[in-house]
């Protein structure tokens, strides 16, 4: 996994970057409620909607390149949700709809996520008061994320230069050997990072 | 003599979970200020060693402990206060830096003992400054190198102004640069330092004194520049004799 | 199965929300009673090995592969209290990082997959547990308890579509519930295998973690499903009615319903007239069985000693 994979623009300096988390968040939040009450006879406030997150990405100087690929690689998510739109008559209108209000809501969290680091959103988490132990789970498991996917490509890159067969039965069991060694070192790593929370005088 | 020891371990015998000897009976002692070398073969205990001096083992705190800190004995009570004079650098940065950002990190130690506000955000910044990362406050761990990495653990735990630093191997996976700008680094600090190590070179330059661990006991306790160049010794031990080291001219 | 957004309205999305929070205030409780703080970091390295294993492709045919979604193994890991916890911390994070489901359906989306699955995978693997003794037992509860977390999730997550308006019941349930009928089994399967895995390499791993907060946090979870029938209720009895009252309370009466909506509300009382729905119900009964009987000679043919030479 790219380093850079998840914050590879939230670190810009752009007026959108700058502005503090808990008004970007909000204004997300606001944003997608009001997607939620858009009547489907007024589909020109999704028109509305869509021009402010341009004027947003504008502003937000993330190359549009980007944006769109996240988008495109999203999307078939929301385009299979709404398919099931088509199980009804007059599905259609429904369908648009829907893949409307998805998309758009999409761009919403997209632009959030890409101009917040994670961290900043932890902090405003934490101000939030949502416990202190999901607070630390969720830090712990961002900033080790990268590290296990690391050691899952190492694991799986040593076996596939040790496997000869393509067997599929085979596979699996070998798929699953990586991800058992893994765990083991995920589980030896948690000691060890137990150790260095106390050793700086953390007290849960 | 009246000066109290920065670290006096007297017995220290410890066994793994699994029943395993680790320890036998070690026993060596720190001056303030002293700049002490821990070698020894890998599977010799210096790890084990090093976990059990800010009383991460063992896992029951003894009631006699076997090691005291600043003349204090490593009691469960005592636990707390140790933690913050006995600065303990881990093996695997990646272990030890596991705060979202570089700031809140090194913030780590000194918040849980109860630094906040301005103050913190000043002792952030000197302790980055003197492991000559300023200004890496909002980088993201997984962006560093593993030098970096290193330093902003050093940093961290600088943080916590302790009297005693620990180093478990610090120049492992370093490239020579980084092996370099360490080196140079843990020369700038003046606390007193046990730092136990693969690296003979860097050990030959920074301690003038080695204590030789294999097997669990302490084989040797002496000046570097005899130690190390006893060949013989050295190579009995799993080791060898660091090359620069001769055995007619000593180093500095 | 993560639902985006723009798919619930806002009464669903709130409500599942609010069920959501209480229901991981609950385990957040229930495993600080019995939490080892050694377990925190454990905990989130779970989480962080989740969603690593989330991203394994384990091929199926012709360029399909089967992913795992991971309740049952966290529950086999850590137990239900604490796999409810990473699993939210999973969920959490796909949400704000990956944009992977949406934000306003983010309680849908942790009451399916956070907390609905890792409860039923542990109920679920109870019985195999309790029948087949050690390793084998645990296997098999695994393979069970992975295929009705998979299961179930899907059918809350039609339900929430349902009750939305986004897609009548009748049609969604069947869809999705189908399809994940034959997902479950590969999550069984490959939940299994890890397991085996990791039991291999570091058997400790593999511990009936936290068998008496299990029980009582069991209790407490069929007490908030019982809640939420009562509260779904009435939604469910007679759709549109429900939500047009609900609607017209908080003011969204001016929000047209789509057209097909009253459809389901006369099939959904009637079942033996909604042919795919009473489909479904006989597949998963027979799927039931049949997953059943693999769990048991699964977990009883991983749990024997390997023999050397293997993968």
């Amino acid at each position: 996994m790219r380093p850079d994979f998840l914050d590879r623009h939230a670190r810009l300096a752009s007026p959108i970057h700058r502005l503090p988390t808990a008004v970007k968040a909000g204004a997300a939040l606001l944003l997608l409620i009001a997607l939620a009450l858009v009547p489907p006879r007024q589909p020109w406030l999704f028109a509305l909607v869509a021009l402010l997150l341009v004027a947003v990405a504008g502003a937000s100087r993330i190359p549009p390149r980007f944006l769109l690929g996240r988008l495109l690689l999203l999307e078939p998510l929301a385009l299979g949700v709404a398919a099931l739109a088509f199980l009804q008559p007059g599905g259609w209108r429904h369908f648009l709809l829907l893949v409307g209000r998805s998309t758009l809501a999409l761009g919403v969290v997209l632009l959030l996520s890409q101009t917040t680091p994670f961290a900043a959103l932890l902090r405003l988490l934490r101000r939030l008061r949502l416990p202190a132990l999901l607070v630390t789970l969720l830090a712990l498991m961002y900033r080790y994320l990268f590290v296990l996917a690391d050691e899952a490509e190492r694991l799986q890159r040593a076996r596939a230069s040790r496997t000869f067969s393509r067997r599929r039965g085979r596979d699996w069991r070998a798929i699953a050997a990586v991800a058992g060694r893994l765990f083991g070192r995920a589980s030896e790593r948690s000691e060890r990072i137990y150790g260095a929370m106390c050793a700086r005088g953390w007290r849960p | 003599m009246a000066a109290v020891k920065a670290l006096e371990v007297t017995g220290l015998s410890y066994r793994y979970p699994d029943g395993t000897p680790a320890l036998d009976g070690v026993s060596f002692a720190l001056a303030e200020g002293e700049s002490v070398g821990l070698i020894g073969p890998n599977g010799a205990g210096k790890s084990t060693l090093l976990l059990h001096l800010n009383g991460l083992l063992p896992d029951v705190p003894p009631a006699e402990p076997a090691v005291r800190v600043l003349g204090q004995p490593l009691t469960r009570d005592r636990l707390p206060g140790v933690r913050r004079e006995v600065g303990l650098l881990f093996q695997d940065p990646d272990d030890q830096l596991f705060c979202p950002t570089v700031r809140e990190d090194v913030a780590f130690g000194p918040e849980q003992f109860g630094l906040a506000g301005p103050d913190l955000a000043a002792e952030v910044a000197r302790c980055l400054a003197t492991v000559g990362l300023a200004g890496y406050e909002d980088r993201l761990p997984h962006h560093l190198s593993r030098g970096e990495k290193r330093r902003v653990c050093l940093a961290g735990v600088l943080a916590c102004r302790p009297r005693l630093l620990v180093f478990d191997e610090p120049t492992a996976d370093l490239d020579p640069r980084g092996r370099r700008d360490l080196k140079a680094l843990l020369a700038g600090l003046p606390v007193t330092k046990l730092i136990a190590s693969h690296d003979l070179e860097m050990i030959a330059a920074l301690c003038p004194r080695v204590v030789l661990l294999d097997q669990g006991r302490v084989v040797a306790d002496g000046p570097a520049a005899e130690l190390l160049a006893d060949e013989p010794l050295m190579l009995a031990h799993g080791l060898e004799r660091p090359p620069g080291l001769s055995r007619r001219h000593p180093p500095g | 199965m993560h639902i985006p957004d723009g798919f619930l309205d806002l009464p669903t999305a709130t409500g599942a929300a609010v069920l959501a929070a209480g229901g991981v205030a609950v385990a957040l409780r229930e495993t600080r009673r019995r939490l080892e703080p050694r377990q925190v970091p454990l905990m989130a390295l779970t989480a962080a090995f989740v969603f690593v294993a989330q991203m394994l492709n384990f091929p199926v045919a012709a360029g399909t592969s089967g992913h795992l979604i991971g309740a049952a193994l966290a529950t086999a890991l850590v137990g239900p209290a604490a796999a409810v916890l990473v699993l939210t911390t999973v969920v959490v994070v796909q949400c704000l990082v990956f944009a992977d489901g949406g934000l306003l359906a983010l309680g849908a989306n942790l009451l399916n997959m956070a907390l609905l699955a890792p409860v039923a995978a542990w109920a679920a693997g109870l019985p195999l547990r309790r029948t087949l003794p050690g390793l084998a037992g645990r296997l098999a509860g695994a393979t069970f308890g992975g295929w009705v977390a998979v299961v179930l999730a899907a059918a809350a997550c039609a339900g929430e579509l349902a009750l939305a308006g986004a897609a009548p019941w009748r049609t969604v349930a069947p869809a999705m519930i189908g399809v994940h009928l034959l997902i479950g089994a590969g999550e069984g399967v490959i939940t299994a295998l890890v397991l085996a895995a990791i039991a291999r390499a570091r058997p400790e791993l593999v511990t009936a973690a936290g068998a008496g907060s299990a029980r009582r946090f069991l209790r407490t979870g069929v007490l908030v499903a019982l809640a939420l029938a009562l509260f779904a209720a009435p939604f469910a009895s007679s759709l549109p009615d429900g939500l047009e009252a609900v609607a017209e309370r908080l003011g969204f009466a001016a929000l047209e319903q789509p057209a097909a909506l009253p459809a389901p509300a006369p099939d959904y009382a009637l079942p033996g007239l909604a042919s795919p729905l009473a489909a479904t119900a006989a597949a998963g009964v027979l799927g039931a069985l049949g997953m059943l009987g693999v769990a048991l000679l699964l977990g009883r043919a991983l749990a024997r000693p390997r023999e050397a030479g293997s993968a």
